[in-house]
């Protein structure tokens, strides 16, 4: 969210922009740039929904700075429909549940010019581009309130009314941006009798856009599903300032103020409000949550007095009742009803983060871990693994980390067959798609970037997590412990024996006595399986030619792997 | 010119196929496909054809080009199987005593970084945990009180297992993107109270450069105990940082939002080199921000069958990566497994 200074300024009484900049990352939300135009909130994953509105920016600002806002809420006695007799758009609604509120508003007398250079300014400072005065009302109030606004042309749509339903298979829709987007059946559609006039909260039609001749505008304002959109959006990769709006939750309060805002913006470039629809309940549900002093205090780690708490609350918008002292110990209780814009704050301990912001994390003390230690749980795996790669660098080895999965390169040189593989469904590339059951073509994979860097001597080794090692195998997962040696000789073998062997000998692992074997990665002689109490656990020998020449490693490679789950240290 | 190119094609196609050795064939190559080769000059001959004799002649010079290509490629694993059978006369003996050097050995970084780290908070009971990289959708999101579609899930963006195979709709088994899955697994094994760590790789979609890797390594410490409170977090945060950065470091507390925790707490230390006046690396604001905590949230306590009334918790986490490249003025994520001996050699001695 980039919040405009000038704007802000408009809403909030401020003497300088210094304590804001300050404050706003200390209390409320970290700031992705700072500049003398504007302050961009990182909202990224962020739960603040009333941080997407400049009012709701601006009641912020006000608590964290303690000042005041220069508005008033907006009395619903003095909305622009209130005490007319309008008539109704045609708007019918097919599934209430996915569309809580929908309102349409018709509003004749409009020219479509460019907008006021005040106008322009503000959208700018938002980064917003201006368009032209009729779409630029749905911007400058969708910044103000947080509430996302659409202006159809009138003449465009059949009949002049509205049907909000669900897509059919097949449906497609010209988008504004001139591209046509296929929809899916849980797509919520915009439409007119004859065809889709908008998807839901995500874009408008190309063929109901405003254009210079508009003079008749239908305007909508409303709350549609959040969870619906935000997979519509996200599918067809449209992720707008509105969108975002929509998911992050809306009130039907902020909607009622929009429409009413944007109406008599309407009404001042020259245009009537003539017909109106309202469908759905308009009441947001109110919260009521309880609050203790205690619970404050203890979860914060300090002691702040009854005053000080409700001191936060109340700067923040928030309304306390305190509950009856005489049923409560110490009088030291509330029933808090955040204001309608904090659509975040549910329980208790969201109320205690408000008090902790207000009262500055910082300001926390550090007291030290209360309890004793738990008793000691097994730390085998870790401490073995610990000392495993103590003893691999002892002997002159390099440990190295590489991907868990298995790159282009390895699948092909390794002939490996895939569907015995892991797979990713989304893979970020192919390079992403198959995740590794051993960890020594990895190695060979390391080995072979080093030495075309000119390295003559290499010995690494990695442990780690494989997956799906056996096809039979219930667990998914299974730490490895995998070595190489290259040393630009013939024949790496025995000096990387060598190197192993009293490593081998403290984890009593022998060297199987049959030298037979059918493995077309490894060297048909050079090669044994690693047993321990007579059981394989896994195996060292000379990387096959083939496959050293596959990669371009102009030299032998040796390489041992062993499972370690069937270690027991 | 169709004789021609026929000509061509079949006394290169004897050269080859009776030729012993790659050096054979390198020259065969050179003689068809080199600067002055006859495949590479025939085609200034096609200007004096006509278009019918080129549409002929063209697709033919392709195919003739690409037979003979692979014919050479063939040739060469023909020859290559046969040096591959000779292997079966190389013997090993593993009982030869050899002269080696003695080779200096290195650990990892983000392992020399774990083992710090398991021993700091060793120190203070904190004891470790292993939990799975292929996890399902539930423990790494749900329980954490993420629920599908919550905007909060575009932190988080995800590698998803291919996992009808195994009896799991697709969606719902996933690479962990967090260590913050370990929570689920240490609440549901450990007795209370637990003072638990979980440190590995987690994943992410995420195209690759200097600053964005698809892995990476989290560490996760989960805490539960009666009456702990965001004072015990401060505690953690400056015992970690003041004895991995060093004594003079302070450490602040800021609002920040994750679903799993409430209060969230993001972690600053003062940056540790400019000491807070601001430089190149804090991006003058004087700190950085170092780590992620808060207190576990009631309904993820709930979700491991414990109770919010009489326990609280603490999940404090990190990446080990973003750290180091801070502490050790790393400048590219994709150094720490691109398997680059040299760095890795190189941060090792530094850090000695």
């Amino acid at each position: 969210m980039k919040v405009s200074k000038s704007w802000l300024k408009d809403l909030v009484e401020l003497d300088g922009f210094e304590n804001v900049e300050r404050l706003l990352p200390m209390r409320t939300i970290g700031t992705k740039e700072v500049t003398s135009d504007f302050i961009e909130l990182d909202m990224k994953g962020y739960n603040r929904a009333d941080l997407l509105s400049l009012r709701g920016v601006a009641y912020e600002v006000a608590a964290i700075t303690d000042s005041k806002v220069k508005f008033g809420e907006p009395k619903e006695s003095e909305y622009i429909w209130v005490e007319k007799s309008l008539d109704g758009v045609k708007a019918q609604v097919q599934d209430e549940d996915l569309v809580p509120l929908y309102c349409v508003a018709k509003i004749e007398g409009l020219k479509v010019q460019a907008s006021s250079q005040d106008w322009v300014k503000k959208l700018e400072g938002s980064g917003v581009r201006s368009v032209n005065n009729i779409a630029d009302v749905t911007n400058l109030v969708m910044l103000e309130y947080g509430q996302p606004l659409h202006a159809f042309d009138a003449g465009k749509v059949q009949d002049e009314s509205i049907i909000v339903r669900r897509a059919k298979k097949g449906e497609k829709i010209t988008t504004l941006d001139g591209k046509e987007r296929e929809l899916l059946e849980d797509d919520i559609l915009i439409t007119d009798p004859k065809k889709a006039i908008g998807i839901a909260g995500v874009m408008g039609g190309k063929d109901s856009e405003v254009v210079e001749d508009t003079q008749t505008i239908l305007l909508e304002a409303a709350i549609f599903d959040p969870k619906s959109l935000r997979k519509t959006s996200q599918r067809l990769g449209l992720t707008s300032e509105a969108s975002k709006r929509f998911y992050h939750g809306l009130t039907k309060k902020r909607l009622l103020q929009a429409l009413d805002a944007a109406t008599k913006m309407y009404e001042q470039l020259g245009g009537r409000l003539t017909a109106l629809t309202i469908k759905g309940d308009t009441e947001d549900s109110i919260r009521k949550i309880p609050l203790t002093l205690n619970k404050t205090n203890s979860l914060m780690g300090v002691s702040l007095a009854h005053n000080q708490v409700e001191g936060y609350l109340r700067k923040l918008n928030f309304s306390l009742d305190a509950l009856d002292p005489d049923t409560t110990a110490s009088g030291d209780s509330w029933i808090i009803s955040p204001p309608y814009w904090r659509l975040d704050v549910e329980i208790e301990e969201d109320l205690i983060e408000e008090a902790a912001r207000m009262y500055g994390y910082e300001n926390i003390p550090s007291k030290e871990l209360p309890g004793s230690p738990p008793e000691k749980i097994g730390q085998t795996l870790f401490e073995m693994i610990y000392n495993l790669k103590s003893s691999l660098v002892d002997n002159g080895f390099t440990e190295v980390q590489t991907y868990s999965f298995f790159s282009t390169k390895i699948l092909n040189n390794m002939d490996y067959k895939k569907d015995e593989l892991i797979k990713v469904s989304n893979p970020i590339s192919s390079e992403t798609e198959y995740l590794r059951n051993h960890l020594w073509p990895n190695l060979l994979e390391v080995i072979d970037k080093n030495a075309r860097q000119g390295m003559e001597d290499i010995a690494i080794f990695e442990v780690g997590k494989v997956f799906k090692p056996k096809e039979n195998d219930k667990s998914l997962e299974k730490y490895k412990l995998a070595a190489a040696l290259y040393d630009n000789s013939p024949n790496p073998l025995p000096t990387f024996y060598q190197l192993l062997k009293n490593f081998l000998e403290t984890l009593n692992i022998t060297l199987d006595d049959n030298t037979e074997h059918q493995k077309t990665h490894f060297h048909p002689k050079r090669f044994r399986r690693l047993l321990l109490s007579g059981t394989k656990i896994g195996k060292i020998g000379e990387v096959h030619k083939r496959a050293t020449d596959k990669f371009g490693i102009a030299k032998r490679v040796a390489i041992l792997e062993i499972s370690l789950e069937k270690l027991n240290l | 010119m169709e004789d021609k190119l026929d000509g061509i094609l079949q006394s290169y196609k004897t050269k080859i196929s009776s030729s012993l050795s790659f050096n054979e064939l390198d020259e065969i190559f050179l003689s068809l496909f080199g600067k002055n080769g006859e495949l590479t000059i025939i085609p200034k001959e096609f200007s004096s054809l006509s278009v019918e004799e080129k549409k002929v002649v063209g697709p033919l010079f392709n195919q003739i080009k690409q037979d003979l290509e692979k014919a050479i490629n063939d040739k060469r694993q023909e020859i290559r199987e046969e040096e591959y059978k000779k292997l079966d006369q190389e013997t090993i003996d593993f009982n030869t005593q050899v002269e080696f050097k003695k080779r200096k050995g290195q650990l990892h970084p983000l392992t020399e970084f774990e083992n710090e780290i398991t021993r700091i908070f060793g120190e203070l009971g904190f004891q470790r945990f292993d939990a799975p990289l292929i996890d399902t959708d539930y423990n790494n999101f749900e329980v954490l009180n993420i629920p599908e579609d919550h905007p909060a899930r575009d932190l988080w963006d995800t590698l998803y297992i291919d996992s009808t195979k195994y009896s799991v709709p697709n969606g719902k088994l996933l690479l962990r993107t967090h260590t913050s899955n370990s929570q689920i697994h240490i609440m549901k094994n450990l007795e209370l109270p637990i003072r638990a760590m979980n440190i590995g790789s987690v994943f992410r979609h995420e195209n690759l450069d200097a600053r964005h890797e698809h892995t990476f390594s989290h560490f996760e410490l989960v805490y539960i105990d009666k009456g702990l409170s965001m004072a015990n977090l401060q505690f953690l945060s400056e015992y970690f940082f003041k004895r991995y950065l060093g004594e003079d470091t302070e450490v602040r507390l800021r609002p920040k939002y994750y679903p799993f925790v409430e209060p969230t707490a993001g972690i600053d230390a003062l940056c540790i080199f400019c000491k807070g006046k601001g430089c190149k690396v804090c991006g003058d604001l004087g700190w950085i921000e170092l780590a992620g905590a808060g207190m576990i949230h009631p309904n993820v306590l709930k979700n491991g069958g414990i109770d919010p009334e009489v326990y609280t918790g603490i999940a404090w986490g990190t990446g080990l990566e973003r750290i180091l490249m801070v502490k050790k003025g790393i400048n590219d994520v994709r150094l720490f497994r691109n398997g680059d001996i040299n760095f890795l050699k190189g941060v090792g001695d530094e850090s000695k």
